[in-house]
Formats: structure tokens, C-alpha cells, sequence
């Protein structure tokens, strides 16, 4: 590992000063940051240490929502009462993601920010993604990677929270050097098109402070659903957050996102229209999750996903119907 | 008295008669209820462990130790066309620096340099940095600037053997030795009298050790004051077999046997892995003898992934033909494994195929591959996890065709004899170990198991045969102090299996003394004797001969000097729980008094591992069961109970053993369902050299595992009855996994490890063929 300066200002002033500097990197749980740095992927000459700053380890009750501080642990959200109770979806994503171990470290930005875990991006290839001028995966050992929206870099995007915050219709909080801005979660991140090397919107400099989530409807229920290749401890193969508002069976309001096989969370529309106005059944459900899946383009060795992606929808619907008693 | 006598030696496996010295040993066979042999005992090391006290290689400080890292090609073929270490020669802390135009030149391993020009593999050694701290040596890496010229690789074992193939190593072919042709009837008559036949092609992925403990060495070189001549090398290793780290050692260095010292007193797993030195033992030590000071040498996951070792992969081309009542006419098998780059043995694949069951006409070729891969490594039960994948997976889809319960399909195969030699077995229990494993699973209630949407349960199984009966040369002392305690002294490494605890229960048994009593020196050249590898499941089958003879000769001194100071005949005295006791009168005398009537004395007892039976074979055999839950959305296989039985003779310590096949059972779920080495053919490179990308498997992956053992004593095999039990755990599992997700499922599982990619693309290829799959999703909403 390269040698770094190392600093933890007690002001987001000071932070944000600190982080004007283009080699300096935020660090909240450094589960990410600290391996991307021993293999090399990135090296900061200035860690800037949030963990100072106040106010960021909070969850606060909002007009029927909640905020949540971008230090919040994925532990902590897991557990949390409020969260539980209110945003079930939340919940259930972040007690999907890695060991306990790491969600004791691992927070609420930084799983957010988390890069890629594409294995030619991670093995040091001069990817698309690191700068360089070709996919490896086309070719290669794409079994883990985009059947939706690549071309032409095809990471999946890895965050378990990322979807949820999606059908959440949460506001992520930025602070930056020019000031402060609200981006809808949806818009947080970035697709291949718009940059092939960054996966958010994040200007340098720029931090994420809080998440905002906001009352739901009622009637509202979700759930998370993610496959893996083991028991724990994995990213997902795919993954999908349904956030659903039901009155009777018929549904009033749908968000289904995708994880797992996109660049970004992958929020499904033509899905959520099938679902809109109908009554939730086995039929509306197979519906929606065709949709879901609609335009994936396979490669070699993912073809599979697109059969699970579609598979996990149907069993996300099914578990929220309401005799299923899931809210 | 020793003598030369040509003994049966197996090693992984493969039995070779060779000359060894041995010594006769007529110990009459322990009587049907022993004390402390039979017993469940916790470890004698194990409070060390557990306090962070034992020491492994890696935790070894010596004044002066110096900390070596190795820099490893990126290339999977290459030749270094300029390295320019200067950078990090000048790096404040660096001692040395060595690549291929200055490393000393030793042959390490059969006809290997240490270091060369042309690198043949992703993560081949290209240079060496000896610095101050590891931090220090990870930053001179980075200094070291090295321009290679890329040459043309192959990755696939297949592939590499074809004609027109680049050449993994330059002026070498890719081939390993020629093919090993094994014929036994004849297989066209065979195939020719079968009713039914299968043909497939069964696959196994490379998968790595991946030890706990890293391959790691601390080596001293000391010179004398007469610069080398004198000189003697001491290294802590992590090594499965201390006298081959020795022998190699010295071999490679230059030096007698008698000046190299190999200290091996715990291991964090070896697993095949770390048969002799390993290639960075070699290094440290050329190392240590040019900087004049001590050297640390261990690999980092990363080397560990990429130059460790693994299980070679294998593609098995397989044909079986059986009457219409389930009688095998013909079994023949086209295995092509590959080995990597450097010297590695081929593994015996066909050792299954020829030995499992009883067929008249069997063919099998076997044929190892170079690629552009780090070397292979024997790994648990090597060639017989993979093969016995091939064929059990054959005999349940011809169970399949034919209607017949698979179990039975086994039964009606039944080899009572050695199929291969024709040679009778010196103890065999197969049958019991199908009837209880059929019992505890629930073999009958097969298909009858819950259902739930979306989810398919199903039972399968698996025959398992091994070695392991051990052999000679192995040697021990058993020393009684004044005080009456006990030091067992043999030559042996606990590789982690508890066989400390096991040779400690042998000699407390033999002498009628406490556990406590006694205490058990291993893992140390300088201080043992000569004692086969911790390889092959045969520590405790060779080494605990030994032991017991040596504790019977140590308890015929006793009594005979007890005798004369009781003026008593030595055969009307015995001991009991640590006293002497006379049979005739009930006089007893506790051994830790005798100090006060004889002052210092020390009795010495020598042993020696008698020579195998030439009339008999030595098998263990096993019968592993497993059902599964497979989940059709996701393509997951849940091992959701495991039974495995074993018949390996008489168990010394059941805890341990059970923790055997514990072990081997979760190593064996991890094959069967993730470990994986990826290597991308267009670039050559090991995607996954790491344990984020390389899944091991997780606690919530690993089920109830009840295990059973036949425990019957197998005098013929050596003089505890007891065969090794390091191996056989694994070597059912994945095809037991497979044939359960088979019955589950109704496709055909031809590849591992079943990734929900593998089970969603058969259930995927046998709902577009009209089989089933495609209603029983629709059916999970």
C-alpha cells in the first residue's frame, strides 16, 4: 500500500476543504476503500476520516420518514426498530450484504459507494472501467456480470442498498465544496453511458451525508430478495427490492429494482406498469417478472440470470400477496 | 532385528512394493475392551491452541529475522526481457534482491532452477526482495521494473495437449510422461454384452487448498567458522512430512542430513499441499545463506491461490455398460487432468473406476497435461474425489435407465475381493456401512421427502475407497522417567488431524499408564526418527505401530526390573492405571515411586512399524449419503443432512476422528458446490486468487453431518488395527451431492462445482427438452 496522509476533521467545513484535493479519498468503514488501496486500484495520497464528523451516525424521525446519517452501519440498519417496522425493505437489504463481521464496519455511504467487483476490474486488467480501452468479460468469464443495460462495460453494480433505497424513493443528501444537493436515490447512480470509470453522480470533492426516506403509502410492503453462491458472505448473482402499496389485493403503487444484474440498480418499469392497477396474483406476478427481464442481453455464461432475475421477481411478488401476511 | 524385506508402500493411493528396512513385530492384538484406546480425549495441544501459544512456522522470531516477499509475473507465459532492480536495491531496509540473473543456482525440484527468464505462469517467481520488515518488502516490489516479452500460453488441460499447442515451457512437451493405459478383460466383449450403456463426460474444476496457514518457512543458515563447511541449515516449516523437507533440503543445499534441521510443530493445514519444502523453503534458505541472517518466506493469499497448489481439473470421457439386471459388463474411462506448468505428479483418477466395483472388463487411460498454470498439488484423496465423481455419477444414470434403486445397482456390484489383483481384502465392511448410512439418511423415505414450492429435495449416495493402512519405515522411543511419566518420541508432524493425542493414547494404552502421563515429541528431525509424510491418511497407521511396540518393549523393561526388586517371576506382574500390580499376592507399586528405591534411571523402548502382509490387500471403504434441497428459482443446491460412514478398523479416538470427517465432509460440500480456480482463457490470468472471489464455503452452507463408524479392528493391516482416516471423508461427498441433486431435480449433473449457473442452465436445457423444471416455477407463485 502506498504511503497516505491521514486526517479527521471534527467539521464538514473542514471535510469538505480537505477533500477539495483530488488524491483525497473519504473513509467511512474502509471495507471497501481498504482492499480497492492493498491491491492498488486506488491510491489516495489523503484518507479523510468522516468519522468525526456529527451528526452523520443518526437516524432521525422526519415528517413519517426517516434520515438516516451516511455513517449509519449496515449492522445498525439491520437491527434498527424504526427501520424494521417502516421500511422492512431496508432492512432486509443490508442483512443480505456480506458477514456480520462487515456489517459492523461497512456503512450506509460506503456501501453506496462501493466499486464494482468485476474480477478484470479488481485483477488489475486496463479495463473499460480502470481507464483502459476494452471489456475483458465479453469474451471471458462473464458468468457474474450485466445481462442489462452493459454495453460496453458490464459490471453489476454491488450494492445491496442501492436497490432498496430505489423502491424506497429515498433523497440522498450530498455535501460538496460548492454547498449541499438532494439527488432521488434512482439518480445517484450512472450508467455506462454516461461514464464508463465512476458508477454516481458524485462530483470530487462530493460526499454523501444522509439518506432521506420518505412516509410511504399505505398499504405499502416490501421486500428483498437476493441469490448467492453460498449461504453468506456474496455479492448477489441477482437481487430484486419490491416495494409494493396494496389496497385489498389491487396494487395501488410499484417499485421493483433489480440488483445485481446492471451497471446500476436497474429499476423496472415496464414491471411496475403490469402491476399498477391489477390485482396481485400469480398471473399479474409471471407478468410483471417477464417484464422485469425484458431486453436483457446475455452473454456467454449469464445466461442464467435472466432466468433467476426473473424467478426472484415472481417469489418477491408471491411473498407479498397479502394472505402471505408480509409487510 | 532390522532386515531388508520388500513391503507393500501406499502413497495417496497407489500401493508400490519397495525395499524398506523394517523390523518384525509379533504384539499380540489388544483385547476386546482397551481403557484409553477407543476413547474420546480432547487434544493434548489443544489449551496451546486455544491460548494463542503454539507456534507456527510463521510465528517463529529469531534474532536478526529478515522478511522476504516474492514479486510474481503477471504474465501466464513470458520472457523477461529486462528487470531492473536497482530501485529497490537502494530502498532504506532491503538486504538483497534476487531474480534470475542472480539467484544462486540450486535445483529445487526436479530439473527446476529457482528462478527463471522464461515465466510460465500467472504468478510465476520472477524476483525475490530480503528486507527489514514486510512492509519494507511490499514497497521494494513495487521498485522493481521488469519488461517481459509475452509469449503464447494454454490454459486448458485439453487444449494443451493438442498438436499444434504452444508449448507451456519452451523445448518441453506438454505432455506428462505417456499415457497410463490399465486394462483388465476385455472391453469391446464388455460393451458388447451389456443391455444398456451410458456415455458421458464428466467434468471437475481445479480447486485450491487453500490452507488456513500459508505455505511458510523461517530458514537459518549458520555458517561455520570454517566458512561452509561446517555449516547447517535450520528450518521451521509448515510441512506434511519433515524428512522430506530434510532430505530435499540438503540435497538442494549441498549438505548432510545430519545439518539440516526441519522443526514442523503445528500446522494451520497442509492437506497435500505441503508434502516436502516447499519451493519458498528453498528460497528463504538460499536467502538466508546470502545475507548471513535469518529469512521469513511466507506466501500471501494471493501466492498461496496462485503458486500453492490445487486439484488438478479433470475431463472424464466415460463409457459403462451393465446387463439388464445391473451386473457391469464394461467400464472404460478417457481421463485427461491437468498438472500445470512445472514438475507435478498425474493423480490416480482411474484408481475408482478400476477398483470400486466389481467389473470384469475395465479400461482405463490416463493422461496429465501442462498448461500455463501454477504447479498442482496432491490434494485430499488425490485423483479419487474426482474420479469416484465420474464413476458414482455413472452408476446412478444407469441405476437410472434401468429402474434399479441405486444402492442396489451398488450391492449387485459388490467386489469382495480386490477387483484389480484378485487379492483378498484384510478386512472389509462395505455392506454395513451401505445398510446403516441407508438407515440414518432414510434411504427408503427417498421419495418421500417434504415438498415445498419452488424447492426439490432428493437423497443421494456414494461408495468411497482408500488406503491408508500405512507401512513401514517409521520409528519410536517411549522413554518412562523416575517420576513414572511418559515421553513418546517419534518422527512424525501433526499436519492438525489430533495425531499427537492418538499416538499419546496408543502408548498410555500399551503400558497401563494415564493419558495424562504422557507426552508426545513430533515434528522435530533433530530430535525423531525417520516416519513417513502426514500423507496418504497413513500417519497414524505407520507411526502408531511403532509407538505401541516401542511401549511394549518399554513395559518389558519395567517389569523385569520391578521383578527383580520384588524377587517376583516379570509375568505375574502387570500394570494397571500407573501402578504395578502383582497378580499373584496384589502387591502394587506406583511407577512414579520406583525414583525412590532406583534413583535416576531411564527406560528406553524402541520400536518399529512391522512389514505389511504381502497375502492381503488394505482397503478402507465408506459409504456417504446426502439429501438436498435445490432451489429452482435460484439454482442453489442446500446440503441439508449428510451421513457419512466409514469402515477404517479400529477408531483410537472417536472425537477426532469424528472431526475428521467433519472436516473432510464441508471440504468435500465445497467442491461439490463452489471452490473453483477460474483461469480466463484469453488472457491466461487466475481471476479469482483471493477467498472474497474463491468461495469456501460458510457456516449456513454446511448441514447436520452425523457420522458412523464400523469400528471393527483390522488385525491383518498393522498392530493397532487401525487405518487412516484423514482422506476418505472427502472422497464421496461431491458425487453423493450430485447424484442427490440428480434424484432432486431429474437432469443430469455432469460438472462441478454445481454454481446455481450450472443447476439453472441444466434445469434451463431439460425444461427446453420437455423434462421437468418449467411447471414447477410457474407452480412457486
Amino acid at each position: 500500500m502506498r504511503p497516505f496522509d491521514y486526517a479527521a476533521p471534527a467539521t464538514m467545513t473542514e471535510a469538505t476543504q480537505l477533500l477539495r484535493d483530488v488524491a483525497a479519498a473519504p473513509l467511512g468503514g474502509g471495507t471497501d476503500l481498504l482492499p480497492l488501496m492493498k491491491d492498488g486500484l486506488v491510491e489516495p495520497s489523503r484518507l479523510v476520516d468522516l468519522r468525526r464528523l456529527p451528526g452523520l451516525e443518526s437516524i432521525e424521525p422526519v415528517a413519517g420518514g426517516l434520515r438516516l446519517g451516511a455513517l449509519v452501519t449496515l449492522d445498525r440498519i439491520e437491527s434498527d426498530d424504526a427501520i424494521r417496522t417502516g421500511f422492512r425493505l431496508l432492512a432486509e437489504a443490508a442483512s443480505a450484504a456480506s458477514s456480520p463481521q462487515l456489517r459492523n464496519m461497512g456503512t450506509l455511504g460506503g456501501n453506496l459507494c462501493q466499486r464494482p467487483r468485476c474480477w478484470y476490474f479488481r485483477g488489475g486488467y486496463r479495463c473499460f472501467r480502470a481507464g483502459g480501452d476494452a471489456c475483458y468479460a465479453v469474451g471471458g468469464e462473464n458468468e457474474y456480470l450485466a445481462i442489462l443495460g452493459g454495453d460496453p462495460c458490464y459490471i453489476v453494480h454491488p450494492s445491496d442498498v442501492g436497490p432498496a433505497l430505489i423502491a424506497l424513493d429515498a433523497q440522498i443528501a450530498l455535501q460538496g465544496p460548492d454547498g449541499r444537493r438532494f439527488v432521488q436515490a434512482e439518480d445517484f447512480f450512472v450508467g455506462v453511458k454516461e461514464s464508463l470509470t465512476r458508477e454516481t453522480v458524485l462530483e470530487p470533492g462530493e460526499i454523501v451525508t444522509h439518506v432521506e426516506l420518505p412516509a410511504q403509502p399505505s398499504g405499502a410492503r416490501g421486500t428483498y430478495l437476493k441469490a448467492m453462491d453460498r449461504g453468506a458472505w456474496s455479492f448477489a448473482l441477482a437481487a430484486v427490492a419490491a416495494q409494493l402499496a396494496l389496497d385489498g389485493g389491487i396494487v395501488r403503487d410499484a417499485r421493483i429494482v433489480l440488483g445485481g444484474v446492471a451497471p446500476t440498480p436497474w429499476r423496472c418499469p415496464a414491471a411496475e406498469q403490469a402491476l399498477v392497477g391489477a390485482t396481485l396474483s400469480g398471473t399479474t406476478a409471471a407478468l410483471a417478472a417477464a417484464r422485469a427481464v425484458e431486453g436483457a442481453q446475455p452473454m456467454s455464461r449469464n445466461a442464467y440470470k435472466v432466468d433467476l432475475a426473473r424467478g426472484l421477481v415472481e417469489r418477491a411478488l408471491a411473498r407479498l400477496m397479502p394472505d402471505r401476511g408480509s409487510g | 532385528m532390522p532386515r531388508v524385506a520388500k513391503t507393500k508402500v501406499e502413497v495417496e493411493g497407489r500401493t508400490e512394493e519397495r525395499y524398506s528396512i523394517v523390523e518384525e513385530s509379533r504384539l499380540p492384538a489388544w483385547p476386546e475392551t482397551t481403557n484409553i484406546v477407543g476413547r474420546s480425549v480432547r487434544r493434548i495441544e489443544g489449551p496451546e491452541k486455544v491460548a494463542g501459544r503454539a507456534q507456527y512456522a510463521s510465528d517463529i522470531r529469531l534474532p536478526g529475522l529478515l522478511s522476504a516477499r516474492v514479486l510474481r509475473s503477471p504474465h501466464p507465459h513470458a520472457q523477461i526481457r529486462q528487470i531492473d532492480a536497482s530501485r529497490a536495491q537502494h530502498l532504506p531496509g532491503v538486504h538483497t534482491v534476487v531474480t534470475w540473473e542472480n539467484v544462486p543456482h540450486i535445483e529445487w525440484d526436479k530439473g527446476n532452477v529457482l528462478l527463471e527468464r522464461e515465466v510460465s505462469f500467472h504468478g510465476d517467481e520472477v524476483a525475490i526482495v530480503v528486507t527489514e520488515s514486510d512492509e519494507i518488502a511490499q514497497d521494494a516490489l513495487r521498485l522493481i521494473d521488469v519488461t517481459y516479452d509475452p509469449l503464447p500460453f494454454v490454459v486448458d488441460a485439453v487444449s494443451a495437449l493438442d498438436r499444434n499447442a504452444p508449448a507451456v515451457r519452451h523445448g518441453r512437451s506438454n505432455w506428462v510422461d505417456e499415457p497410463l493405459i490399465t486394462t483388465r478383460g476385455d472391453i469391446s466383449t464388455g460393451f458388447a454384452v451389456g443391455a444398456v450403456s451410458i456415455e458421458a463426460t464428466f467434468r471437475t474444476q481445479a480447486a485450491v487448498h487453500n490452507c488456513v496457514e500459508p505455505h511458510a518457512t523461517v530458514a537459518w543458515w549458520q555458517s561455520g567458522s570454517a566458512g561452509s563447511g561446517d555449516a547447517q541449515l535450520v528450518v521451521y516449516e509448515s510441512t506434511q512430512g519433515i524428512f522430506s523437507a530434510r532430505d530435499d533440503l540438503a540435497r538442494a543445499m549441498g549438505l548432510p542430513l545430519n545439518r539440516v534441521h526441519v522443526i514442523t510443530q503445528h500446522m494451520g493445514g497442509g492437506f497435500g499441499a505441503k508434502q516436502s519444502a516447499g519451493k519458498q523453503a528453498f528460497l528463504a534458505a538460499v536467502l538466508s545463506r546470502a545475507v548471513g541472517q535469518p529469512v521469513r518466506l511466507v506466501l500471501d493469499r494471493e501466492g498461496e491461490n496462485l503458486a500453492g497448489g490445487y486439484r488438478g481439473e479433470t475431463v472424464q470421457d466415460v463409457r459403462v455398460s451393465a446387463t439388464a439386471d445391473g451386473r457391469l459388463t464394461a467400464i472404460r474411462a478417457s481421463i485427461t487432468t491437468g498438472v500445470g506448468a512445472y514438475h507435478a505428479g498425474t493423480m490416480e483418477v482411474d484408481g475408482p473406476y478400476r477398483t470400486l466395483y466389481a467389473c470384469p472388463n475395465v479400461e482405463t487411460t490416463l493422461q496429465g497435461a501442462h498448461t500455463n498454470i501454477g504447479p498442482a498439488a496432491p490434494f485430499r484423496a488425490p485423483g479419487y474425489v474426482e474420479g469416484t465423481f465420474g464413476i458414482e455419477r455413472a452408476m446412478d444414470e444407469i441405476a437410472d435407465q434401468l429402474g434399479i434403486d441405486p444402492l442396489e445397482l451398488r450391492r449387485r456390484n459388490d467386489a469382495p475381493v480386490d477387483p484389480d489383483t484378485g487379492q483378498r481384502y484384510s478386512a472389509r465392511h462395505l455392506d454395513d456401512c451401505y445398510r446403516i448410512g441407508g438407515e440414518v439418511i432414510g434411504w427408503d423415505q427417498r421419495h418421500r421427502l417434504p415438498e415445498e414450492p419452488g424447492i426439490r429435495r432428493g437423497i443421494g449416495m456414494a461408495s468411497v475407497i482408500w488406503s491408508g493402512g500405512g507401512g513401514p519405515p517409521a520409528f519410536a522411543l517411549v522413554k518412562i522417567n523416575p517420576d513414572g511419566c511418559v515421553e513418546v518420541v517419534t518422527g512424525a508432524q501433526d499436519i492438525g488431524t489430533g495425531v499427537r493425542t492418538a499416538l499419546a493414547q496408543v502408548a498410555a494404552e500399551e503400558l497401563g499408564v494415564p493419558l495424562e502421563h504422557v507426552s508426545v515429541a513430533l515434528g522435530d528431525t533433530a530430535a525423531g526418527f525417520t516416519a513417513p509424510g502426514s500423507v496418504g491418511s497413513m500417519t497414524l497407521s505407520s507411526v502408531g505401530p511403532a509407538v505401541r511396540v516401542a511401549a511394549a518393549d518399554a513395559r518389558g523393561q519395567l517389569l523385569e526390573i520391578v521383578a527383580e526388586l520384588l524377587d517376583v517371576a516379570p509375568t505375574e506382574l502387570t500394570i494397571r492405571n500407573g501402578d504395578i500390580v502383582s497378580t499373584t499376592s496384589g502387591r502394587r507399586v506406583p511407577v512414579s515411586g520406583l525414583a525412590g528405591q532406583l534413583g535416576d534411571f531411564l527406560i528406553i523402548g524402541r520400536g518399529a512399524r512391522g512389514p505389511n502382509r504381502s497375502d492381503v490387500r488394505v482397503r478402507s471403504f465408506g459409504a456417504q449419503f446426502a439429501q438436498v434441497a435445490v432451489d429452482l428459482v435460484t439454482g442453489r443446491v442446500l446440503v441439508e443432512r449428510f451421513v457419512s460412514v466409514h469402515d477404517v478398523g479400529r477408531i483410537i479416538n472417536p472425537m477426532t476422528a469424528e472431526s475428521q470427517v467433519f472436516g473432510g465432509v464441508i471440504q468435500g460440500i465445497g467442491y461439490a458446490l463452489m471452490e473453483r480456480q477460474v483461469r480466463d482463457g484469453p488472457t491466461g490470468r487466475v481471476l479469482n486468487p483471493n477467498l472474497d472471489e474463491y468461495k469456501v464455503p460458510s457456516a449456513l452452507d454446511i448441514p447436520e453431518i452425523i457420522v458412523r463408524f464400523i469400528g471393527q479392528p483390522d488385525p491383518a493391516a498393522n498392530d493397532l488395527g487401525a487405518k487412516g482416516l484423514g482422506e476418505p471423508p472427502i472422497i464421496g461427498v461431491a458425487a453423493a451431492v450430485a447424484n442427490a441433486v440428480a434424484g432432486a431435480t431429474g437432469v443430469r449433473i455432469r460438472e462441478l462445482p454445481m454454481t446455481p449457473r450450472v443447476v439453472l442452465d441444466a434445469l434451463r436445457g431439460a425444461s427446453s427438452a420437455g423434462r421437468r423444471g418449467e411447471e414447477d416455477r410457474d407452480a412457486t407463485i
